[in-house]
């Protein structure tokens, strides 16, 4: 489990990912995003929809126990992680709808995870000493909306603090990740050989068919290739960190550690599966633009 | 007539009110009295502010310029023991370092040589040898190309600016971190037999060592710029500018612009200062009025201007067709365009009716369309803006200065047929640096002789109607490209177009047009359509016979369609053939 320490840590570095992500945007920005809604709403359906069903279905197939459902469907119904902006850059994606996509889920999370979580793990049969109370996420999401908001402001009154903090906030993402990694794995090792696959399948088939899905869903709703790339990237990439630090503020000791199992493995693995698939799609993305420009040639 | 002075100038009905018909008298004998004066009496303004794409910033105040070009001009002349008269290469993108280094060129009486930071080393060879360059500022980005030029040349010494040069410690660390780290964009310095500073330390030097006394000496006739033009063939040839034409130019510009350029405009300069539009324009006219330029390092891509536009009350903008294009096509752009916008200067090369019409639907402004050349400093008509749009036209001719059009003899055209234009007037340059047989070419009795065919309208508006050696000859009829090009800029899936003749067995020459594709349009483009179009709107012989569907077009540092790069893709193509 994470000390009191780390959690306060990891508590400070989500702040600074949110300030970042505030310090990204201006209000026009939304404005000018929801000119042509389709794409953020084809995103928060396969957020929103696709993704907890997803989740659901996974521990069902699986039989995974009650700690572990809630740490599974708790990562499913999570918004998008502000990685994926990175991994969506990496695959020639289309980088501002995937930074609307994380911060527009973000803000949607506030209702949506709550009432999700509450759904699916009555639907799964979560016992209520094992489930999240619903007003912990969305107390934990509202306290991050305050440094998105100041970030925004910032911003808007120094661009250079503005930029100065952007930065900062896109490296801690990743930095957050490594902090998972060193802190909890060394501690963890013997748990990490014990664990069944069937749990190592649940961590990592969450991420990658919710890509699968999120691309096939994309298509099926008309997004181009390159959208839909992006769509897929930031419905697999789930804003793990956050999971994590919202299970470390609901339930303490064995149980802690229990919960946490999913949500740490899939932040390490997405990391892995992102980095797979953003090269496949790279070298897609490559093709189809000399594919086009072959097209073009000729007098 | 060409020799008379008593021209009659019936453009001056246009000046209205609000234009005064002649020059008032110059304010001051040369750049560095105007630069010494601006910054004293505007100190405590905001001059410069250096915006890069993710909105981190520098500005610098008109006492801190003052002070910084003082101690550059100290620098240059005790240290790098520069003489009146001497040349030094000033090569850098738009930034914080270019108005302290070229102001101090100026007070230190030497004569500026706008390099393009972009240059190959054959070309910056070319360009300091003929120019005699003894000291070279230079942008960190591209100093690995110092090893190569700096031996084949005459300069003694090479300081080294970067891009977020003068920006508060922190983003300046920031934006060299990601150049060095990211784009990998800062090459390691080469070792040189000359010496190389950073242009901070040059300034450290240059404040520890007694100020240039005879600053003041300097007066209009002094050469203030050589400004490198290729023209469309040939090697680039340094046009001779004085204090007093690029001082002539400012009032030239002012007198157009008239109340509504005031000490309290904000202009974006996202076109370079080495090029000699957005030298005056930007750089020297609104400096001059005590106005703020925020300068955009490149505007390539275009969402480059993103965070310069929107975090700055931007009154006044200057651009070329494809900048205005650029704009208009990014989302942000339109959909929420600067309010504080006031009107947009264009110029460099043709403004499309169709961009500029769409430009006022969008920003609620007008682009008013200038025409001016290197070899003007470089204004010389402009559109009044307190007159109706007309569309098409260069405006009228700028007070001070005189027009006329002429046929190949150099006779006088009759009023209303297309003419090469001349122009006299304050701002023309003195010659060719060193080149007395392209001088007697292009400049006779005052008079310089553009290369382009123009007309005018009774009321002296002038339209230009294509550079004379653009024209395509279709069995005997003259098709001018412009008029094509601006035809095929009027459909929708078009982006952009260039037309160009090319060889034709049957016709002499024949018209191949270039188009690019419009992102914004989901309708791909097809040759078919490009010449249904045309053959609506254009007579049969100005129809494109050949169609080019391209990704991109040849463009020159400020975003002028290259015509001569695709002729001669078209002269390899036709010798491969032959």
């Amino acid at each position: 489990m994470l000390t009191e320490l780390e959690t306060t840590l990891l508590g400070v570095m989500m702040m600074v990912i949110m300030l970042g992500m505030g310090a990204s945007m201006t209000p026009r920005d939304f404005l000018i995003a929801f000119r042509k809604p389709k794409g953020i709403l084809v995103g928060l359906l396969s957020q929103f929809a696709v993704m907890p069903f997803l989740g659901y279905m996974l521990a069902i197939l699986l039989g995974l126990p009650p700690a572990l459902v809630v740490g599974l469907l708790l990562i499913a119904c999570m918004p998008g992680g502000t990685t994926s902006n990175i991994f969506a850059y990496f695959s020639k994606g289309v980088l501002a709808l995937s930074i609307m996509m994380t911060t527009v889920s973000t803000l949607v999370a506030v209702v949506m995870v709550p009432l999700l979580l509450d759904f699916y793990g009555g639907l799964a049969g979560v016992p209520a000493e094992s489930s999240i109370p619903p007003a912990n996420v969305a107390q934990v999401l509202v306290v991050l909306l305050i440094p998105t908001i100041i970030g925004m402001v910032l911003r808007k009154f120094n661009p250079n603090v503005g930029a100065t903090v952007e930065l900062i906030g896109s490296f801690m993402g990743v930095v957050v990740i490594v902090f998972l990694v060193v802190t909890w794995v060394p501690r963890n090792y013997q748990l990490l050989l014990d664990t069944g696959a069937t749990i190592y399948a649940a961590t990592i088939g969450v991420g990658l068919i919710g890509m699968l899905f999120g691309y096939w869903v994309a298509r099926a709703l008309a997004q181009d290739t390159n959208r839909a790339r992006t769509i897929s990237l930031e419905t697999g990439i789930q804003n793990g960190p956050l999971a994590v630090l919202v299970i470390t503020l609901s339930f303490t000791g064995a149980m802690q550690q229990e919960v946490l199992l999913i949500p740490v493995l899939y932040s390490l693995f997405i990391v892995l599966t992102s980095t797979a698939i953003t090269l496949w799609y790279r070298r897609s993305a490559t093709r189809e633009a000399l594919a086009r420009d072959a097209a073009k040639l000729g007098t | 007539m060409l020799t008379k002075t008593d021209t009659a100038r019936p453009w001056l009905a246009a000046y209205g009110s609000e234009i005064a018909a002649e020059l008032p008298e110059r304010a001051h004998p040369s750049l560095a009295h105007l630069i010494a004066e601006t910054t004293r009496s505007h100190a405590k303004r905001r001059a410069f502010t250096c915006v890069v794409p993710n909105g981190m910033n520098g500005m610098l105040r008109y006492d801190q310029v003052g002070a910084m070009s003082d101690a550059f001009a100290s620098f240059l002349r005790h240290h790098c023991k520069l003489p009146r008269g001497a040349r030094v290469a000033v090569q850098l993108p738009n930034g914080l370092a270019y108005p302290v280094a070229a102001f101090g060129v100026f007070k230190a009486g030497g004569v500026l040589v706008n390099t393009n930071p972009l240059y190959t080393p054959p070309e910056m060879i070319h360009q300091f040898r003929d120019s005699g360059a003894e000291v070279l500022v230079i942008c960190d980005m591209f100093a690995d190309k110092l090893a190569e030029v700096i031996p084949q040349t005459g300069i003694r010494h090479v300081v080294l600016a970067g891009v977020p040069e003068f920006f508060p410690r922190i983003p300046e660390t920031i934006v060299r971190g990601v150049q060095k780290v990211w784009t990998r964009s800062l090459p390691p310095v080469p070792t040189l037999e000359v010496p190389v500073l950073r242009i901070r330390a040059a300034l450290k030097i240059g404040r520890g060592l007694p100020k240039v006394e005879d600053w003041d000496q300097t007066g209009p006739e002094d050469l203030a710029l050589l400004q490198y033009t290729g023209g469309t063939t040939g090697v680039a040839k340094g046009a001779m500018l004085t204090h007093g034409n690029i001082l002539a130019n400012l009032d030239q510009v002012k007198a157009m612009g008239g109340r509504h350029m005031t000490g309290e405009d904000c202009v974006l300069t996202a076109l370079p200062l080495y090029h000699i539009f957005a030298f005056t324009a930007n750089l020297m006219t609104f400096f001059a009025l005590g106005a703020r330029n925020i300068l955009v390092p490149s505007p390539r891509p275009v969402q480059n201007i993103q965070r310069a536009l929107e975090n700055y009350p931007v009154t006044w903008v200057t651009g070329v067709n494809t900048l205005f294009n650029g704009l208009m096509n990014e989302e942000w752009f339109a959909a929420y365009p600067p309010k504080t916008l006031k009107a947009a200067i264009a110029g460099g090369t043709a403004l499309h009716e169709a961009v500029a019409a769409r430009w006022q639907a969008i920003t609620g402004t007008r682009v008013a369309e200038g025409y001016g050349l290197t070899e003007t400093a470089p204004l010389v008509s402009f559109n009044p803006l307190d007159q109706p749009v007309r569309v098409g036209s260069i405006g009228v001719p700028v007070p001070g200065t005189d027009v006329a059009l002429v046929d190949d003899n150099a006779e006088p055209v009759a009023q209303g047929a297309p003419g090469e234009l001349l122009v006299k007037g304050p701002q023309v340059m003195r010659g060719y640096w060193n080149r007395p047989e392209e001088t007697e070419k292009t400049l006779q009795n005052g008079w310089v002789f553009t290369g382009d065919v123009a007309v005018m309208d009774e009321d002296g508006f002038l339209r230009i109607v294509d550079r004379k050696k653009d024209m395509v000859l279709v069995s005997g009829f003259n098709v001018y490209p412009n008029e094509v090009e601006d035809c095929l800029s009027k459909l929708d899936s078009v982006l952009e177009a260039a037309v160009i003749g090319i060889p034709d067995a049957g016709t002499g020459e024949a018209v191949r047009a270039y188009v690019v594709q419009n992102p914004d349009v989901t309708t791909q483009v097809s040759k078919e359509e490009v010449v249904a179009h045309c053959r609506k709107h254009l007579a049969a012989y100005k129809v494109p016979r050949s169609v080019i569907i391209r990704d991109e077009l040849p463009k020159s540092p400020i975003g002028k369609i290259l015509r001569k790069d695709l002729k001669a893709e078209v002269r390899d193509e036709f010798a491969g053939k032959a």
